[in-house]
């Protein structure tokens, strides 16, 4: 059984002349990490909110089709229980603090005190999440004297400490700085190898190859391609659509329109180390 | 490096080592405003100084007294003069000092010009007091306790924290406006001219940043039917603390009857 499965989906906002979601299937499986990319205003965050549980209940408008959530159709999922099965992340890191805890501490507690999670048990799990986010010596401040890439960090152990099984991801080091992005990847990275689902939004295109076991693309509301990473981003027609491609896989390309292929198409750098190194030693036995 | 003894701090009440500050944040309250309901039975101005001088020494009793006094003196050196010059400059009376036009200056209005100017800051006292004695987090869960719904509570303090968002984004703007080379410094024409295109940005942002707040929100599961649990602790009210609010409570009934009767 699928973890999330979509079925002939299609939305429209209130108000709106055309879909923002036009008839998309899609089956996401367990313990996957998904890349979702594609133009701006193509549909990606609504795609989000969709699967969050936010459309229709949240922004209203019209629904059809059917999307289910570990087998549970979505409208039939009551909130909370949504929310202790899926965890949200968004781009800014401004207001994803609550504004009303102290200590990063508590505001890491809040989704547990919310689900009623009895206090020595919130103590244990927040110290836990503090430890795997090595935010430490955060715990102290004020979530509202943080800097954006420390507020994000807060937002993503707060959703942790929730465990959910799934985490929609949107965009989330579209407002960081290079040294903010790179400690957000390493939570993901942390979070993949916990075997969590996740549909991570993502315009850093080479993050995403490196990460993402499968890619969707998402254009005008439509999913107009997917597949395993590697597959979607040999496809260097994307750049057609709109879509970036990683550098990697672009030069993978001219290699192969050189004619001097490597063995198997690269898309990120250490993949492409790889391929030189190996190219480099046949070189050196020939 | 993960600090134990903050963590552990978690695990029981949240106490200081000031016996003011510890009082049940409901029990607080009850004192500050049964001593400010004193000014309303008494009507007379000295009272109201008394009463003003009492809550000074409560925040000098609370270890508060740096941040008590400095709010207070800015919001009753506004409000308190405003409030008396209304009443001295329009109020009419027999005892006529000062006539001309609209101005009608009495010693009647002057009279009630100083009760009005010192009952505000009594306000100003219970205000300022809760602000730095009562942690607002502890307010909304004992507030909780007695029924108050969890929702209730947190507008009450993100209201509270709104204010604080508003002022430091108002700061942001101005620091953007000033680096454009727009005076924000000067007279106050300088300054309302400066300050009056700044608002639609910030209420605007305001308003924008709601609704990710909201979603933010329910990602946390505010919205969950389950009885909320707090990871702060707050101290079951000692049999002692009870007994001081009653007696301070009857003590201030005997005065207002005192006041009344007199």
């Amino acid at each position: 059984m699928s973890y999330i499965e979509l079925k002939n989906v299609s939305y429209r906002y209130p108000l709106a002349e055309t879909d923002a979601l036009k008839n998309i299937n899609y089956a996401f499986e367990e313990g996957k990490l998904y890349g979702i990319i594609g133009e701006n205003g193509g549909g990606k965050t609504t795609f989000c909110d969709l699967i969050k549980g936010l459309i229709p209940s949240f922004y209203g408008g019209d629904l059809t089709g059917e999307v289910f959530i570990k087998g549970k159709e979505i409208r039939e999922w009551e909130s909370s229980a949504l929310a202790s099965t899926i965890g949200y992340i968004f781009q800014n890191p401004f207001t994803q603090i609550s504004g009303i805890k102290e200590t990063v501490f508590e505001e890491i507690a809040l989704g547990l005190e919310n689900l009623g999670v009895e206090r020595e048990e919130i103590i244990d799990r927040v110290t836990s999440v503090v430890r795997q986010l090595k935010i430490e010596h955060l715990i102290k401040n004020n979530p509202n004297k943080l800097s954006g890439g420390q507020r994000q960090r807060v937002a993503f152990a707060s959703i942790i400490a929730m465990e959910t099984d799934i985490l929609v991801i949107d965009e989330p080091t579209s407002q960081l700085d290079p040294k903010g992005t790179s400690d957000i990847f390493e939570i993901i990275h942390l979070l993949k190898e916990q075997g969590k689902t996740i549909l991570l939004v993502e315009h850093k295109i080479d993050l995403i190859a490196e990460y993402a076991d499968e890619v969707l693309v998402i254009k005008q509301g439509e999913l107009i391609t997917n597949g395993k990473t590697s597959d979607v981003f040999s496809n260097v027609n994307l750049l057609n659509e709109g879509v970036n491609i990683p550098q990697i896989a672009l030069l993978s390309n001219d290699m192969k329109e050189q004619g001097k292929p490597f063995d198997t198409f690269a898309i990120t750098r250490s993949q492409a180390r790889e391929q030189i190194l190996k190219k480099g030693s046949e070189k050196i036995c020939h | 490096m993960m600090d134990e003894t903050f963590i552990n701090s978690y695990r029981s009440p949240q106490l200081s080592k000031n016996w003011l500050l510890n009082l049940n944040p409901l029990n607080k309250i009850n004192i500050y405003i049964a001593l400010g309901l004193i000014t309303l039975f008494f009507q007379h101005w000295q009272v109201n100084v008394v009463i003003t001088l009492v809550f000074i020494l409560l925040a000098v009793a609370a270890g508060r007294f740096k941040s008590f006094i400095s709010p207070f003196l800015k919001l009753g050196l506004v409000i308190g003069p405003f409030f008396f010059i209304v009443r001295a400059i329009f109020w009419p009376g027999e005892n006529m000092i000062f006539n001309y036009g609209i101005i009608n200056i009495t010693q009647e209005g002057i009279d009630l010009g100083i009760q009005y100017a010192t009952i505000m800051l009594v306000v100003c006292g219970i205000l300022v007091l809760c602000t730095v004695t009562i942690k607002a987090e502890d307010l909304t869960y004992s507030l909780e306790k007695i029924g108050v719904p969890h929702n209730i509570s947190f507008m009450i303090l993100s209201s509270l924290q709104l204010i604080i968002d508003l002022k430091d984004k108002t700061n942001v703007i101005m620091d953007s406006q000033r680096s454009r080379g727009i005076e924000t410094e000067g007279n106050v024409f300088v300054r309302i001219k400066a300050f009056v295109p700044v608002l639609s940005p910030l209420f605007l942002g305001a308003i924008s940043g709601a609704e990710e707040k909201t979603i933010a929100m329910d990602a946390r599961a505010f919205s969950s039917a389950n009885p909320n649990t707090h990871l702060r602790f707050l101290r079951p009210t000692p049999a002692l603390e009870k007994i001081l609010v009653i007696l301070v409570d009857i003590l201030i009934l005997g005065l207002i009857i005192l006041g009344v009767v007199l």
